[in-house]
């Protein structure tokens, strides 16, 4: 499967967490990673399952890689109808804004027509778990579910 | 290959380093530290109970784990080794030394007994081993003066209950004191109203979980035509219609701090103008959270004074300064990061035109300072402080600098080696 990693972030943790990922896939996948911050979403394309890890910054709002990309999709509308993806949270409890990084950029992809591919996996920085034990069982869940989009013909 | 040294293991000395390795993966980066510990502000400055922030932490562990990142504590910088000695070691040399100290309250009574720096008690509930032996003195009733986001770690730490601790790494000694003083007033001042106060919104939402704290606004009405500023909103939403509370913190916005009066050399009152008004507030302790200034102010000041680009950090080519020593005491952990990308940039320009023999690097150090730690060391002393952790925490922090000193060097009890444990 074509696979393109997306992170959304501010203090580098989604972009660590995207590194294992790629390594965790590499070999059986075609994979690519990019920042968010140097993604149009014009480019995001159809044949790719986007598999995206954002986090949360101030006040619940997108991490700062992730910002430029909202704003793009509000001022360009691009028609996603044919894009799928899935995605991955980080957050911290602490905060009554808990992972609405992640929910916004999912709101936002959606309000465009993109799919999403199975619900959102969010990890809590405050919790015991560690991030890659989540998000690595998450991404080889949801190319299994999306594995009937881009079944190879 | 050209050899950088990287002065300071915080948060703006990693990012320097994770910046560089991204633009070239085989560079030959040592980072040093004056404590065997690294991580600096992430380990003494972010709040005990912020263990999500601390969590960043595991990025930078990867820099000694997977990138060949050397870590070198117990060297301080003036001390054990001189500027132009690193200098003549090393090719590149960034000095990320944070800004420490905090600013002193410049006024009348400002020195009296009970009036401390927030920088310090934050640094003493993290275990810090220079601040080990100083017990802040708090009593009933507090006043912090300042509404940064330093101000409101202050302000949360002396709120909280003991359960509110779990999960933290808050050794129980500091919950001892904090409950035994009896804290049960607080005061937070600042000249701002609160529409441009310096806290983050998310500090003031974290506070209103607390359910045993009543809360009292002064001077809201600064802010009228700001009913929409997310910290207005924040702190207008407080629980103030609290029946039964332990404890009592008061917001006060538009008050300039005038002078502190003492009975025997000790605080007993904080006295604010605000226009015509003037306010006391009779206090046991006073946690001034007033910005930060660097512990060697003369060494900072002379190095931006002569420097080619004060903004991005460098000094000349070959020395450089990054994170807040270089552009004060303003912005938050991820600014840093960004910051240091900047200058990895224009370090890898810099490295481009160097042109002279083989430096010894780590080498020379290491020859002449064999009381130096490593990363090994680090990874004895957190095995140690993870075994002796208590329950409702997530680690116990050793604050002795001979016991942290002793566990890097596998001299002390708890800091077995695989040798002898095989």
């Amino acid at each position: 499967m074509k696979i393109k990693l997306l992170y959304g972030t501010e203090t580098g943790n989604a972009e660590m967490l995207c590194e294992d990922i790629e390594a965790h896939l590499e070999g059986d996948h075609e994979v690519e990673m990019a920042n968010l911050a140097d993604t149009d979403p014009a480019d995001l394309a159809a044949d790719t399952f986007h598999l995206v890890v954002c986090s949360t910054y101030g006040d619940g709002d997108l991490p700062a890689s992730a910002q430029p990309f909202g704003e793009a999709l509000e001022a360009d509308q691009p028609d996603l109808s044919a894009i799928h993806f899935a995605i991955f949270g980080l957050g911290d409890s602490s905060y009554e804004t808990y992972n609405q990084g992640s929910e916004k950029l999912a709101a936002l992809l959606a309000t465009y027509g993109a799919h999403q591919v199975g619900d959102r996996v969010i990890h809590d920085a405050m919790g015991g778990d560690m991030a890659e034990d989540l998000a690595l069982p998450w991404a080889d869940a949801r190319i299994a579910q999306a594995a009937d989009l881009f079944a190879e013909t | 290959m050209p050899k950088i040294a990287i002065v300071g293991a915080g948060p703006s000395g990693c990012y320097a380093a994770q910046a560089l390795l991204k633009l070239d993966k085989t560079l030959e980066v040592d980072i040093l530290d004056r404590l065997p510990v690294p991580y600096g502000l992430v380990r003494y400055g972010v709040a005990p109970d912020h263990q999500g922030t601390k969590a960043v932490a595991r990025q930078f562990a990867r820099l000694f784990e997977r990138q060949g990142v050397r870590f070198i504590g117990n060297v301080t910088l003036g001390e054990t080794v001189t500027l132009d000695a690193l200098r003549a070691a090393y090719d590149i040399v960034v000095l990320a030394l944070g800004l420490s100290k905090d600013r002193p309250l410049d006024l009348p009574g400002g020195d009296l007994g009970g009036v401390s720096g927030a920088g310090a008690v934050t640094r003493h509930w993290n275990d810090h081993p220079d601040e080990a032996g100083q017990l802040p003195h708090l009593g009933n009733r507090v006043v912090i003066v300042g509404q940064g986001n330093v101000a409101m770690d202050v302000l949360r730490i002396l709120a909280k209950q003991e359960p509110d601790f779990d999960g933290s790494d808050l050794h129980p000694r500091h919950t001892d004191h904090i409950t035994g003083a009896g804290v049960a007033q607080i005061d937070i001042l600042g000249r701002s109203p609160a529409h441009l106060a310096k806290f983050d919104p998310v500090m003031v939402k974290e506070l209103a979980k607390l359910e045993h704290v009543r809360f009292a606004l002064d001077g809201l009405e600064l802010s009228e035509g700001h009913e929409d500023d997310p910290r207005v909103a924040a702190l207008a939403a407080l629980p103030q219609d609290v029946p039964v509370a332990s404890h009592e913190v008061t917001f006060r916005f538009g008050w300039t701090p005038e002078r502190l009066s003492g009975t025997e050399g000790h605080v007993d009152a904080a006295f604010f103008r605000r226009g015509d008004e003037e306010l006391g507030l009779s206090c046991d302790s006073v946690i001034t959270a007033i910005g930060f200034d660097s512990h060697i102010p003369g060494l900072r000041d002379d190095l931006l004074a002569r420097a080619e680009d004060a903004e991005t950090g460098v000094v000349d080519k070959g020395l450089y300064l990054a994170g807040w020593f270089c552009r004060g005491p303003r912005g938050t952990i991820p600014d840093n990061r960004a910051a240091a990308q900047a200058l990895a940039t224009r370090i890898m320009a810099d490295l481009g035109t160097l042109t002279g023999a083989e430096k010894p690097g780590h080498a020379a150090l290491i020859a002449a300072h064999p009381d130096l730690t490593d990363y090994d060391g680090w990874l004895r002393i957190d095995a140690a402080e993870l075994a002796a952790c208590t329950d409702g925490r997530v680690r116990a922090k050793v604050a002795d600098l001979e016991t942290l000193l002793a566990l890097a060097s596998g001299r002390a009890p708890g800091s077995a080696t695989p040798e002898t444990e095989g």
